[in-house]
């Protein structure tokens, strides 16, 4: 048996990146735009013959040269990363490969969750990892009592709740009797998720009819969607928008819901290439995907963006125009200071 | 033992078993992918919750993707993940414990 060893290839090393680029593209993948380690087996003359990466809750970026199948190399590039991941506190891991080569995951000790249209597969080291999750849903549909036929889905960020994301939520809930409300649970956003979901609960406590989630992993989350967080090519921003729609599917179909809400995009360019792959898989899926009109205030649409720039610039009469009154007094508020230091001390705070 | 944080040891080498051991509610809670589990997914088990048992650990959520490990380096995983899970990682009770 010959000698294989590992080592990490830094984004400055770049002879070991472009070999490591070389390999991925000889087994048909290019090269993630997030990456947050990498790392290399190479045999005894130091050539490349296996690499794997990690992002997140992540792998990704996983290939074996041709030449060297069958030696079990996948799975000490899959065994490293998930002790990586594991080391530093990620347990519920995630892994993107070719609809081709899912089978080795399997044996990997990865099941699989969903498919982006016929290249990507995504999988997760749980066993039943999803299905539970779908079960939670359900388990939280039945504890709101809510009854009736017309079921609608709305996912949000709401980074944080504005004036438009309570239009959206009014317009979406007068529309259905039952509607769905998932809040984007992963801290990857300026405000922290126990912030925006407590302003999203009091901005929509009004609407008697919506069923609180999580969306977890398995929606808007580094694991299914990273670029909507990180700037990435438009061919990434698609392909992942692809796999968040099948997995938003996969649970539509669960809940039974017939109708997806979005506001008009007039801003972001993510979310705009989001709402179109949605528009075109969703009907093939028999899900209506109805465009909201943006709430507009003096005559311009209102943006979470510019919410943040307002808090940015520490303007809160612009705030106050922006905002339900109960996002305002919580941003108004002493409580808030961690939090508009910390929108203050971004450097960006404009969605891409 | 309690399990305070998760934790794994091992890998997915062939005659090697990547064992991962997370804090669980009231019992064992043990699920083994293997490629023998048909041949030998019953004396994997019993390989460990003996362990398992053994470091009285009694509530805990236990993965076992086997490649065909021995039952000895099946012991090995698991008291090595159950020993990382409280930090633990030297000064082990040899022939304590760990036997």
């Amino acid at each position: 048996m010959s000698d294989y060893h590992f080592s990490e290839i830094r984004p400055g090393d770049r002879r070991a990146v472009r070999e490591m680029e070389t390999l991925l593209k000889a087994e048909g993948i290019s090269k993630d735009g997030n990456l947050e380690f990498s790392v290399g087996l190479y045999d005894e003359d130091y050539q490349l013959v296996a690499t794997g990466s990690a992002f997140a809750n992540t792998l990704r970026c996983l290939a074996v040269d041709s030449g060297h199948r069958g030696e079990g190399l996948m799975g000490q590039i899959v065994s490293y990363l998930v002790d990586w991941q594991f080391r530093r506190g990620y347990s519920d891991l995630f892994l993107y490969t070719k609809t081709s080569t899912a089978h080795f995951f399997t044996d990997l000790g990865f099941y699989e969750v969903a498919r982006g249209g016929d290249k990507v597969v995504f999988l997760e080291n749980r066993k039943n990892g999803f299905a539970r999750y779908l079960a939670r849903l359900q388990a939280e549909t039945e504890a709101s009592g809510l009854k009736g036929s017309r079921i609608g889905a709305v996912v949000m960020n709401a980074n944080p709740f504005t004036l438009g994301h309570q239009y959206l939520l009014e317009t979406a809930a007068a529309d259905c009797d039952i509607l769905h409300l998932f809040m984007v649970s992963e801290d990857a956003s300026l405000v922290p998720f126990a912030v925006r979901e407590q302003l999203v609960r009091a901005g929509s406590a009004h609407l008697g009819n919506i069923v609180y989630h999580y969306t977890d992993s398995y929606l808007i989350s580094s694991a299914t969607f990273p670029s909507y967080f990180l700037k990435d090519s438009e061919t990434v921003i698609r392909s992942q928008a692809a796999l968040d729609t099948e997995l938003f599917t996969k649970i539509a179909q669960k809940l039974g819901v017939t109708v997806r809400y979005v506001g008009e995009e007039p801003f972001s360019e993510v979310t705009n290439i989001y709402n179109e792959v949605m528009a075109e898989r969703l009907s093939a899926a028999e899900i209506a995907l109805r465009v909201t009109p943006r709430k507009a205030q003096d005559g311009k649409a209102i943006s979470a963006s510019q919410v943040r720039q307002a808090i940015h610039d520490g303007n809160l009469e612009v705030l106050r125009g922006l905002v339900p009154e109960t996002t305002y007094s919580y941003f108004a508020s002493d409580e808030s200071r961690p939090v508009r230091e910390k929108i203050q001390q971004a450097v960006e705070v404009i969605h891409y | 033992m309690e399990i305070l944080k998760a934790a794994m040891a091992g890998t997915l080498e062939s005659s090697d078993a990547q064992v991962t051991v997370e804090p669980g509610n009231q019992d064992i809670e043990l699920s083994i992918e293997s490629s023998v589990i048909n041949q030998f997914g019953r004396q994997i088990r019993t390989a460990v919750l003996e362990t398992l048992d053994r470091l009285g650990v009694t509530a805990a959520k236990v993965t076992v993707v086997d490649k065909g490990a021995l039952d000895c380096t099946l012991k090995a995983r698991v008291e090595c993940a159950v020993y990382r899970a409280n930090g633990i990682t030297e000064n082990f009770p040899w022939g304590g414990d760990i036997r």
